[in-house]
């Protein structure tokens, strides 16, 4: 990677992290309005079971009879991940052993064909069709040929310069767009451990 | 780029969003990745598939409003990532969405990725209509009237008492026991119960509670309160303070709430948040006290007198959002002779269509029909002949939808399945006359 390219990257990564930042602040800003009813069962229970359990497929009926759709999701992140760490690693891509080199290939092809796939169910289906704003499409475009940039820099070095140039774009895009639905998951799988768990609906300590 | 002259009406409605933009609300705004995975999880959805009944979508329309807010991009570039700037006719066009085609069951929730809170949305939205004046009339009537009837309790209070006087002794009468008393203003009772107004929620409760030997007295008010569906704390938390001054005045250790789903939501989960803590009192539904009863052995009950298929609808504000899920078993196991399960049922269960307020606002009886078709075709499914369920709410959408869907059923009440019960355990353990000679 020539130092032109580390400059942009690192660049990109100081916009998102800045971008993430000021959403932090801003949602730290607002009221923190805890709930003061007893509780009838344990908030940090809900918690723990909103993002270990509670993510299973089998926990939502949404899940069970969307298998596809789930599995489409789950792709579709490792995808992300892998293409991300792949960011991170390029520098270094001659100590990386061609098991890795080809398992980061994989995972972020996998993640691009799950990304396509979402992108034309998501102009084709009337539901979703009619949710959807010019960003979840841009968004969901930028990631998959980010990644399909990834799959094919990992394979052969032909594609590393789209690769980092989209890579670029997508650390940019995360706090601007609906891309940054990763960085509220957290919160908002918190909140609904929180609720949950307290009036022992989840979590394990049920109310009667 | 050209925006949208601010009427005092619009900003009176950004203001009430505002006002109740917390973290919790920013998260669930911020978060919809609007993969519609939550469609099918919706009862008005699932009843008439159109996309405008996607819980995401209906959701949009606030979303839309704080993104041209508060989303940078959304302030430049509106068209590209759905923000709009909020005007009257969108106002108006809120009001079915907000009121009308969600009823705040939060199954979307559960069923959603990020368990997105849509209900939570929703509330904000009703905040903003109800701030314009376009919340429906007959919620606003009925919150109105419920703390005018606060401010003029010692005007009411004579009259109510020749009513309960003559409850008093329908009870005695229906119970064979002239010693059944419904004590008024009795200070000290352990328990202070509030029904609903109509007799229906105090006879079977007056006899439950003799019959178990509770201390208990009935308050002067009752359980519902329509602010919570107005999504406007002020009146919630001037009906709920009626309650919650009649508690500390008579010294009550928990305040028993009657077969009221929303009434539980208000009390026991959101009332504390408007009053800055906990109450010196518990706060239970009558369904948590009947198990307690049942478990503890304080109510004979005789099941066979309640012979046919009984099937149990949960009530999404004491289920799903209550968590009262086991409670409402342990009594129906014990008093009816076959219970069957509904499907799904519990945290899973679909709303019946009359939930967050629909029920009282006759304009829309057409739509929460529509809206209840799913509920229909579970009952239908369950096969049994009668419905249980304890919520006032539920029991009067359940009841139009048995006659607009010619379910043939009969929908009860907890408490009137238990009351059933204990007559028939009663009379069993009466000592017969001996016969004449
Ligand atoms: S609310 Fe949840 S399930 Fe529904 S579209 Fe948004 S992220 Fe998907
Ligand atoms: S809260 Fe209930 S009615 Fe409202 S969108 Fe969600 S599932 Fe539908």
């Amino acid at each position: 990677m020539t130092p032109a390219w580390a400059i942009i990257l690192l660049g990109a990564l100081a916009v998102s992290v800045w971008g993430l930042w000021g959403h932090l602040r801003r949602t730290l800003a607002r009221p923190w309005r805890p709930e003061l009813s007893r509780a009838a069962g344990s908030p940090g229970r809900g918690v723990i079971y909103a993002f270990t359990w509670g993510m299973a497929p089998w926990a939502k009926e949404s899940t069970r009879l969307h298998l596809l759709a789930y599995l489409r999701g789950v792709v579709f992140h490792v995808g992300i991940a892998a293409g991300l760490a792949g960011l991170a690693l390029i520098p270094w891509r001659a100590a990386v052993p061609a098991a890795g080199e080809g398992a980061i290939a994989v995972a972020a092809a996998a993640g691009a064909v799950a990304g396509w796939g979402g992108l034309l169910v998501r102009v084709t289906e009337h539901n979703l069709r009619a949710v959807s704003t010019p960003d979840d499409l841009f968004s969901v475009a930028l990631v998959s040929a980010f990644l399909s940039a990834g799959a094919g820099a990992w394979w052969g070095p032909r594609w590393t310069a789209p690769y980092l140039a989209l890579g670029a774009l997508t650390l940019v895009a995360i706090p601007l767009t609906k891309i940054r639905h990763c960085f509220y998951f957290f919160f908002s799988r918190y909140f609904f451990g929180l609720f949950y768990g307290r009036r022992g609906v989840v979590g394990g300590v049920q109310h009667e | 780029m050209s925006e949208t002259v601010r009427t005092e009406t619009i900003n009176t409605a950004l203001g009430a969003l505002e006002r109740v933009l917390d973290r919790r609300l920013v998260a669930a705004l911020e978060v919809c990745a609007r993969c519609g995975i939550c469609a099918e999880a919706c009862h008005v959805y699932a009843s008439d598939p159109r996309p405008e009944h996607v819980p995401a979508a209906r959701a949009e329309r606030v979303r839309a409003v704080y993104r041209r807010q508060h989303d940078p991009l959304g302030k430049l570039f509106p068209w590209l990532v759905g923000a709009k700037d909020l005007t009257e006719p969108d106002l108006d066009a809120l009001a079915e969405p907000a009121f009308a085609s969600c009823t705040l069951c939060r199954r979307c929730t559960i069923n959603c990725p990020f368990g997105v809170d849509t209900a939570l949305i929703m509330r904000a939205a009703r905040a903003m209509l109800t701030a314009t004046d376009r919340a429906p009339e007959m919620l606003v009537m009925l919150a109105d009237a419920a703390i005018a009837r606060g401010e003029h309790a010692e005007e009411f209070r004579e009259i109510y008492r020749e009513i309960v006087a003559g409850l008093e002794h329908e009870a005695q009468e229906r119970l064979g026991d002239p010693t059944l008393r419904i004590p008024l203003d009795q200070q000290g009772a352990e328990i202070l119960y509030v029904g609903l107004s109509g007799a229906h929620t105090i006879l079977p409760a007056a006899i439950i509670f003799h019959e178990a030997n509770a201390s208990w007295t009935l308050s002067m008010f009752e359980a519902s309160n329509y602010g919570l569906f107005l999504g406007d704390p002020a009146r919630a938390k001037a009906i709920a303070r009626r309650i919650v001054d009649e508690a500390v005045r008579l010294g009550v250790k928990e305040v028993v709430l009657t077969e009221c789903g929303h009434a539980y939501a208000a009390l026991r989960w959101e009332a504390p948040n408007w009053f800055g803590g906990e109450f010196p009192f518990k706060v239970r539904s009558i369904v948590e006290v009947l198990a307690d009863y049942v478990r503890d052995g304080r109510l004979a009950l005789d099941p066979t007198a309640n012979p046919e298929p009984v099937t149990y609808h949960d009530s999404c504000n004491l289920a799903r959002n209550g968590g009262l899920i086991e409670a409402p078993r342990i009594v129906l196991r014990a008093a009816v002779q076959n219970f069957v399960e509904m499907n799904p049922h519990g945290k899973e269960n679909f709303c019946c269509g009359g939930g967050g307020g629909l029920v009282a606002i006759p304009e829309w009886f057409e739509t929460r029909m529509r809206a209840g078709r799913k509920k229909a075709e579970q009952i239908r499914a369950a096969g049994a002949p009668v419905v249980a369920t304890s919520c006032e709410n539920c029991n009067l959408q359940l009841t139009d939808l048995n006659g607009y869907y010619d379910l043939n059923v009969q929908v009860v009440g907890l408490m009137e399945l238990v009351v059933n019960a204990l007559l028939k355990a009663r009379r069993r353990h009466a000592v017969p006359l001996p016969e004449a000679a």
